[in-house]
């Protein structure tokens, strides 16, 4: 029995897979969590090897820049430094021309050498070597030697400015000019000396920083590659270890992955495939899922696909059948996920899961639903016939109203009988093919309600309905009708009216009742428009399940609304492919369910019945006038008899 | 007893150091007995601007000087045989050093480079004599780093 197809096309849940496993600690268990490393779960090694690389690099970074700073401070001080000797000649030579009688300032170029003596010292700012009155600060002089040097030259900067001093102050005339002179000139060599040393001090600092940031860098240079090889190398083993457990679960699932490329062709093809349907995933690469596809599910198969092509991210559930092998065929689910934007993928994939056990169990519990419910409506059809019997010969009006009422509820009975039989999902068998009047379908819908006599049919069209559909038309519409008049006060009338529109006829079902809530009526629509399969929901809604399954069968659209009056309306449409005009056949039969029979014999709609539509269909809106009843000839003996029915 | 893990660690750690505090010893006391350089010592200590030895009269013979620079800036140590006085060097022509290759100084060797705290040896073998000790930089010999040495 073909399982009835559902595709539900909807947004892909983004259910990724957790990446965080459990047992980790400290900066191992963060490292996981990067965003560059997506769902990849790595191992404890890795996640210490990888913040020690970060701070490798980190320290690598933070101590190039801070030993830069360093140096361009030291290049500074070194350029200062040698400016001490130009400034201690030009202090001399000051002195010298000032005692001789010329125009010079060694006030001006004594202050500057003091000045600048201190700064390297102790720190602060001078001129800076570009000149412009440009000033730079310099730190002050950390290593030892460099300030025992530096701070001896501030000692003999002293001395040579006191030396200068007194030699301004006595001139030539002074009887110590000479000897000052030339301890004037002693100084200053010393000075220039003293300066050159302390520069090359400086110098020396200098380059043995660089030297040591070189070889820290190589070194720190070298632990970050030996991190990073480490890295590397324990990033392809997880890769790795997932590919192959990934690799593990595909190829031991019970479920089959495939998946399809645009075109519809199998791109990849899990070599699971070789259980569930005996072929080799190598020989389905590259041919056309369609292939393996039962013809009967094709047509929603494409179409479920075809919709789930057009939502990118989007998922989709449908059953088919696939052949196996052998040439038999094997039911399945399938969930597809549309991953055509995902550039890894590039196609629509398909998880694939064998059903055929859970099918056949379904089949037999729908055969047993089946068999009990012919059992039942065999029962009830005997029960019919004689209670009509019993109508014909009795002419006390108050014993046939009471032979009337057992009349409905027997037609109640067998109708619950014919819905246990539409959920069993076994298709009726039909033994006509004459078309019907629609009107005719309407008043025998109408007839099957208890309460027929409320009920207003007007305005119906002239039009035919195939034979095929009729009893499933007739059998729709009276639940609804029920279902509207045992929702609506007794007193009030229930409505029943058509109209042609444009794609079809509707048939309008309107009652006067205390109508349902906005929620119900979406629930009610849902169940009409996709019903579920027989199953504990079901109970409940019975009603709409049977009305959407038999609306399913023949293409026909059923919605409720509220009604104008306060109650509910439902609106039936019957597809223009279902309809003709009085008189004529319609344009295209409709689709003769799979397994469904259709008997040459042209018989009239109330003669059918191995399923249960009855000659009470043909009861006009006067229940008593109508023709003799034609008890179908194919309704099952055991049915009949009320016998288990193989 | 029993030997456990730890004790056998204790036992190891008990062995190992008196063996290493008795090598100190040994090694120290053998330090002591090596036989001491040839030649007569003199310690010499040169600083801004001095040079200051610990005896201005040796023996002849091989002199070995031991040079500490005290600084605080570099220095270098000349040995000249000279009957000049030592504050009477011949200059160079900037006035500001001593003419090393001028006649009547006899150029026997010299340390350079001395940086703070560094330490040279100079071992000579000097005949009787005057000889004088002094730093060539520049303005260190007119700053007063000299000094004046006899060997008889």
């Amino acid at each position: 029995m073909p399982r009835s197809p559902s595709a539900e096309v909807g947004t892909a849940s983004a259910s990724a897979a957790g990446t965080a496993p459990g047992g980790r600690s400290g900066i191992g268990r963060l490292v996981p969590r990067l965003p560059i490393l997506g769902n990849l779960r790595l191992d404890r090694r890795l996640g210490w090897v990888i913040p020690v690389f970060i701070v490798l690099v980190t320290a690598i970074v933070g101590y190039n820049a801070r030993t830069t700073a360093q140096e361009r401070g030291s290049a500074l001080v070194v350029n200062i430094a040698g400016r001490q000797r130009t400034l201690v000649e030009r202090y001399t030579k000051d002195v010298l021309l000032v005692v001789d009688g010329f125009q010079a300032d060694p006030d001006k170029s004594g202050a500057a050498l003091h000045q600048t003596a201190d700064a390297l010292l102790d720190g602060g700012s001078v001129l800076a070597p570009q000149g412009n009155d440009l000033r730079v600060k310099i730190p002050p002089a950390r290593d030892w030697k460099v300030r025992r040097k530096l701070d001896q030259d501030r000692r003999l900067i002293d001395e040579l400015t006191r030396t200068g001093d007194r030699l301004l102050e006595g001139g030539r005339a002074d009887p110590g000019y000479a000897a000052g002179v030339t301890q004037l000139r002693v100084l200053s060599a010393q000075l220039s000396s003293v300066s050159n040393d302390a520069v090359g001090e400086i110098t020396k600092h200098t380059e043995a920083s660089l030297s040591r940031l070189v070889r820290i860098e190589i070194a720190l240079g070298l632990l970050s590659a030996l991190a990073a090889l480490a890295m590397g190398l324990l990033l392809r083993r997880a890769g790795a270890e997932q590919a192959a457990q990934f690799r593990s679960l595909v190829n031991n699932s019970s479920d089959i992955i495939t998946v399809l490329a645009p075109d519809g062709t199998i791109a990849y093809q899990s070599p699971s495939v070789q259980r569930m349907l005996g072929r080799r995933a190598a020989d389905l690469v590259g041919t056309a899922l369609g292939d393996l596809v039962h013809p009967d599910d094709q047509h929603h198969v494409i179409v479920s696909l075809t919709k789930l092509v057009e939502a990118p991210g989007a998922t989709a559930n449908f059953g088919c059948r696939l052949q196996h092998e052998d040439g038999s065929w094997r039911h399945v689910e399938s969930i597809c996920t549309n991953l055509a934007d995902d550039p890894r993928v590039h196609g629509l994939v398909l998880n694939i899961r064998d059903v055929t056990e859970q099918a056949a169990l379904r089949k037999s519990i729908g055969d047993l639903f089946h068999n009990l419910a012919r059992r039942s409506q065999g029962l009830v059809d005997r029960q019919l016939e004689l209670i009509d019997e019993l109508e014909r010969g009795e002419v006390d009006p108050d014993r046939l109203e009471e032979l009337f009422r057992m009349d409905h509820l027997a037609t109640r009975m067998r109708r619950n009988a014919e819905n246990l039989i539409v959920l069993s999902g076994v298709e009726q068998r039909r033994r006509w093919s004459e078309p019907v009047p629609l009107h005719d379908v309407v008043e025998a819908a109408v007839a099957e309600v208890e309460e027929y006599s409320r009920v207003q049919v007007a305005g119906i069209h002239d039009l035919t309905l195939p034979g095929q559909a009729a009893s499933d038309v007739a059998h729709l519409l009276a639940e609804l009708v029920e279902n509207a008049t045992s929702f609506s006060p007794p007193t009030t009338r229930v409505e029943v009216s058509g109209d042609p529109v444009g794609n079809g006829y509707v048939l309008e079902i309107e009652d006067h009742g205390i109508g349902m809530s906005d929620a119900e009526l979406v629930e009610a629509n849902k169940r009409l428009a996709a019903p579920l399969a027989a199953d504990i929901a079901v109970s409940r809604m019975m009603g709409f399940h049977v009305v959407g399954r038999l609306a399913a069968r023949h293409g026909i659209a059923v919605q409720l609304r509220h009604s104008w009056f306060g109650g509910v309306a439902a609106l039936v449409l019957l597809p223009a492919v279902l309809l003709a005009s009085a008189g004529e056949h319609p344009a295209m039969a409709p689709p003769v369910p799979a397994g469904g029979v259709v008997s040459p014999d042209p018989l009239l709609l109330a003669e059918i019945t191995g399923s249960g539509w009855q000659q009470r269909a043909y009861l006009p809106l006067s229940r008593h006038a109508a023709p003799a009843p034609h008890r179908g000839g194919d309704t099952d003996p055991a049915a009949e008899a009320g016998e288990p029915v193989e | 007893m029993v030997w456990t893990r730890a004790r056998r660690h204790w036992a190891w750690a008990l062995t190992l150091v008196p063996a290493a505090l008795a090598l100190a010893v040994l090694l120290t006391v053998a330090r002591r007995h090596e036989p001491a350089p040839p030649g007569t010592p003199v310690n010499v200590l040169l600083d801004d601007f001095h040079v200051r030895q610990d005896a201005a009269v040796v023996p002849t013979g091989t002199v070995r000087f031991r040079i500490l620079n005290q600084g605080p800036s570099t220095h270098e140590l000349n040995i000249v045989r000279t009957a000049l006085a030592p504050n009477k060097l011949p200059l160079q022509r900037d006035g500001l050093t001593v003419n090393e290759d001028a006649p009547g100084l006899d150029h026997l060797d010299e340390a350079e480079g001395l940086d703070i705290g560094d330490r040279r040896t100079l071992v000579l073998r000097l005949a009787p004599g005057h000889y004088i000790l002094y730093c060539n930089m520049e303005g260190h010999y007119l700053g007063g780093m000299h000094a004046a040495f006899t060997v008889r």
